[in-house]
């Protein structure tokens, strides 16, 4: 046998066995992918607990593969994770509360838009699908404000950097940039900083018509994915668990919704640590509003609340006036008189009689 | 793509191999299956007892005691990590505690009444039972292991497994996470 002989059994040899190995691993590819979960990927038991809550959330009926993709799909990324996790594993460090990074939740977030297309497209549309270079390369802001670790506990949540490593200077003079291009563009507050998937929950059925439990106004709607991301602790609250906001008004006790999805809101939309109302971010109503939930008006993804006013106004309100024309933010960006904060005094003299018992009538709801 | 976003050709190779061997091993697993378990140590029999045990150490009242609260899940997931020193502990501990329930009382301590259950681990708690299976003194070690751990479950962060619902945090009117807006000068 000559050495160009040789040469050739073994290249075919070679090939032989390269495709075996590849039929073998696509047939196994293909039935890993079409098996059920508790079958492969709660074979790994750090895996179990998310195979485990997943059969008992709302999105019990989907595969992992709907939303996670298979180890394939997203290329290089998944493969890294995956193969990281066996490594982890065999080194027996405990991989339990493996999260996704950053990217993996954006990638995820991407299969959300399939199934739920009109959330996904309000969000795009609202002022919560800001991205990075929104948040950090605001003039503005970065001249009064300068940039600190705090800033991604309510935008940027899931990154796992630190602010530093993020963007530069870290002064009140710019120029700004971001460190990494691809930030210019990365959603800083994803669908996940306000839902959480693996979480206990119902698909939608249809009633039970028989049981009087069920009637209408007894059924509960739930979303029980309503939760908020606290970035310092790296778990999902669910929003009945957090804490409903205290706030005064010049030593006045302000009225808040008991509506748990408002305490989503206010850990972003948050006064001062004094609890002072209309400090910070704060636009708990007051005024002729008190008490009213933030959804009470904003539409959850858009924001939009232009719509929201004739769910509870008659055309004409009691002071006899089209309210959407009255001079509040809704009507002019610059009024004075904010929506959140309107009251009675903004427009009637304070110790005009008729206006005190209606006030009388007003504070009591 | 930028250079530093490339990634190298030895580094796509090791990192597939890594993946692709990492698929076939998980292909192991599928093969021998076990029933999935919410336990990552402990039996089931194991938790009826423990369970019955944090009960006793932080009992329901108007907030959740810390059965409810996860204090059994805590110690089982710790024991899996930066407790696995103790897990002998627990494994002996609990099988004796039931033995000794069995003896006093001809009846498993997770069916006890809570009155028998108390004065059961008021013995250990004096250290009583030596005479019988425990090792000198070891009933009152390992109960004060299973409070000092109870403890820590109740009022420590729920990503470790206790404190569910953020219980202890609201016992003691803690705001988590905390309100507080960002900085606005104007
Ligand atoms: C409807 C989409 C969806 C489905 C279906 C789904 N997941 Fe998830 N998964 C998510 C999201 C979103 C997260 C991020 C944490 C969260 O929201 O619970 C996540 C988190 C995880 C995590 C932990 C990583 C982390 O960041 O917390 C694991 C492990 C996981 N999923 C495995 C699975 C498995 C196994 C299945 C199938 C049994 C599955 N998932 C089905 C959307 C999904
Ligand atoms: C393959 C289709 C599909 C994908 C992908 C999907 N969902 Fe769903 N989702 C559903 C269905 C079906 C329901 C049940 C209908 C209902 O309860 O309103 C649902 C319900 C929900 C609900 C309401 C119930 C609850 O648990 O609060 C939320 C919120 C939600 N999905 C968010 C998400 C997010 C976020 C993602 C991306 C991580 C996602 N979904 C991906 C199909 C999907
Ligand atoms: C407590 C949560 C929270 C923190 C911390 C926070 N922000 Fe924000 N940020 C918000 C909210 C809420 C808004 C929307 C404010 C509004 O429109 O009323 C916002 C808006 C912004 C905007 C849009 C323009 C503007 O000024 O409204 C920029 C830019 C911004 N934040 C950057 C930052 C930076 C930089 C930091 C760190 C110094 C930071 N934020 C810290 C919650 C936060
Ligand atoms: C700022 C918080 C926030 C973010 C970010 C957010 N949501 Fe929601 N989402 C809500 C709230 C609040 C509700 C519940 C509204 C209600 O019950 O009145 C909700 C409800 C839903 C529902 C259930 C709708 C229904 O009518 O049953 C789906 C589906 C959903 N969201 C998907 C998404 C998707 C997809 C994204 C990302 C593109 C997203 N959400 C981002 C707050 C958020
Ligand atoms: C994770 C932090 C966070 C949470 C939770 C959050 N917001 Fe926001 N919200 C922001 C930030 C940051 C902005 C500023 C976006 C910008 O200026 O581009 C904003 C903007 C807004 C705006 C102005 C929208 C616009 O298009 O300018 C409204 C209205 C709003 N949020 C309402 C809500 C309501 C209602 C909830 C509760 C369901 C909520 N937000 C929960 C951070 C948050
Ligand atoms: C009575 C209805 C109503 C309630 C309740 C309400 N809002 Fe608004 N909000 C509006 C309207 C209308 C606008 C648009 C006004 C404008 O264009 O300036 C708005 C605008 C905003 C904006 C954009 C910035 C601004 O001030 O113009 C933010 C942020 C906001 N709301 C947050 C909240 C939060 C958070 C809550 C709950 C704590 C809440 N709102 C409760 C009606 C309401
Ligand atoms: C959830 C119900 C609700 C929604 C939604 C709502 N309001 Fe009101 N509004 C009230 C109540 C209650 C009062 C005080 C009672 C009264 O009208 O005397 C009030 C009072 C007012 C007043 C004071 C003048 C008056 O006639 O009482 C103005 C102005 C006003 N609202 C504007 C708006 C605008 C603009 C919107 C839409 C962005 C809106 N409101 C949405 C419930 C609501």
């Amino acid at each position: 046998m000559n050495i160009n002989s040789r040469y050739k059994t073994i290249s075919l040899i070679l090939s032989i066995i390269l495709l075996f190995g590849l039929v073998g691993f696509g047939s196994f590819y293909t039935y890993w992918n079409s098996a059920s979960p508790y079958k492969t990927c709660a074979s790994c038991h750090e895996i179990e607990l998310r195979v485990e809550s997943h059969a008992h959330s709302s999105h019990q009926n989907l595969t992992c593969k709907d939303c996670h993709g298979t180890a394939l799909s997203n290329g290089f990324h998944s493969l890294k994770e995956k193969g990281m996790m066996v490594v982890n594993h065999v080194r027996k460090v405990n991989t339990e509360n493996i999260r996704m990074n950053e990217e993996q939740i954006l990638d995820v977030m991407n299969n959300c838009e399939r199934c739920h297309t009109n959330e996904f497209a309000k969000w795009k549309l609202g002022g919560h699908s800001m991205t990075y270079s929104h948040v950090f390369l605001n003039e503005k802001h970065n001249t009064t404000e300068q940039i600190n670790f705090d800033c991604l506990r309510c935008h940027g949540m899931f990154n796992s950097k630190s602010v530093d490593e993020i963007v530069e200077p870290l002064k009140n003079k710019g120029p700004w940039k971001l460190k990494d291009k691809e930030l210019m563009h990365r959603s800083a507050i994803p669908c996940m900083a306000c839902h959480q998937i693996h979480q206990e929950g119902k698909p939608v059925s249809q009633p039970d018509y028989s049981n009087p439990q069920e009637a209408f106004y007894k059924r509960k709607a739930e979303k029980p994915s309503l939760t908020f991301f606290h970035r310092h602790e790296k778990i999902n609250i669910n929003v009945v668990d957090l804490p409903k906001l205290k706030l005064t008004d010049n030593n006045r006790e302000v009225a808040v919704s008991d509506d748990p999805i408002m305490r989503n809101c206010i850990q972003c939309h948050a006064p001062n640590a004094a609890h002072q109302a209309g400090t910070s971010d704060d636009r708990t109503p007051r005024g002729v509003h008190e008490g009213l939930s933030c959804m009470a008006c904003h539409e959850p993804h858009s924001n939009d609340a232009r719509n929201s006013c004739k769910k509870c106004h008659p055309p004409m309100s009691n002071c006899k006036l089209d309210v959407t024309q009255m001079n509040t933010t809704f009507k002019d960006k610059n009024s004075k008189n904010d929506i959140h904060f309107v009251s009675c005094t903004d427009c009637h003299k304070a110790n005009d009689p008729k206006l005190k018992q209606k006030m009388m009538k007003i504070t009591r709801i | 793509m930028d250079v530093k976003n490339k990634i190298s050709r030895r580094k796509f190779l090791s990192l597939s191999l890594v993946g692709i061997g990492g698929i076939s091993l998980l292909s192991l697993g599928a093969l021998n299956k076990k029933p999935i378990s919410k336990w990552r140590f402990f039996t089931e029999n194991e938790v009826l007892i423990l369970d019955a045990l944090v009960e006793q150490i932080i009992p329901t009242d108007e907030s959740m005691g810390a059965r409810d609260a996860g204090a059994t899940n805590f110690i089982d997931k710790q024991l899996m990590g930066p407790y696995q020193q103790f897990q002998k502990d627990y494994r002996d501990g609990l099988k004796l505690l039931q033995q000794s329930s069995m003896e006093k009382f001809n009846s498993k301590f997770e069916e006890l009444n809570w009155e028998n259950q108390t004065i059961l681990l008021k013995l250990i708690d004096k250290d009583e039972l030596k005479h019988s299976h425990w090792e000198k003194g070891a009933d009152k070690k390992f109960f004060s292991m299973v409070i000092r751990h109870t403890m820590q479950s109740f009022y420590g962060s729920p990503k470790h497994g206790g404190n569910k619902n953020n219980v202890s945090y609201k016992m003691l009117k803690l705001d988590t996470p905390i309100i507080i807006g960002q900085n606005r000068y104007k």
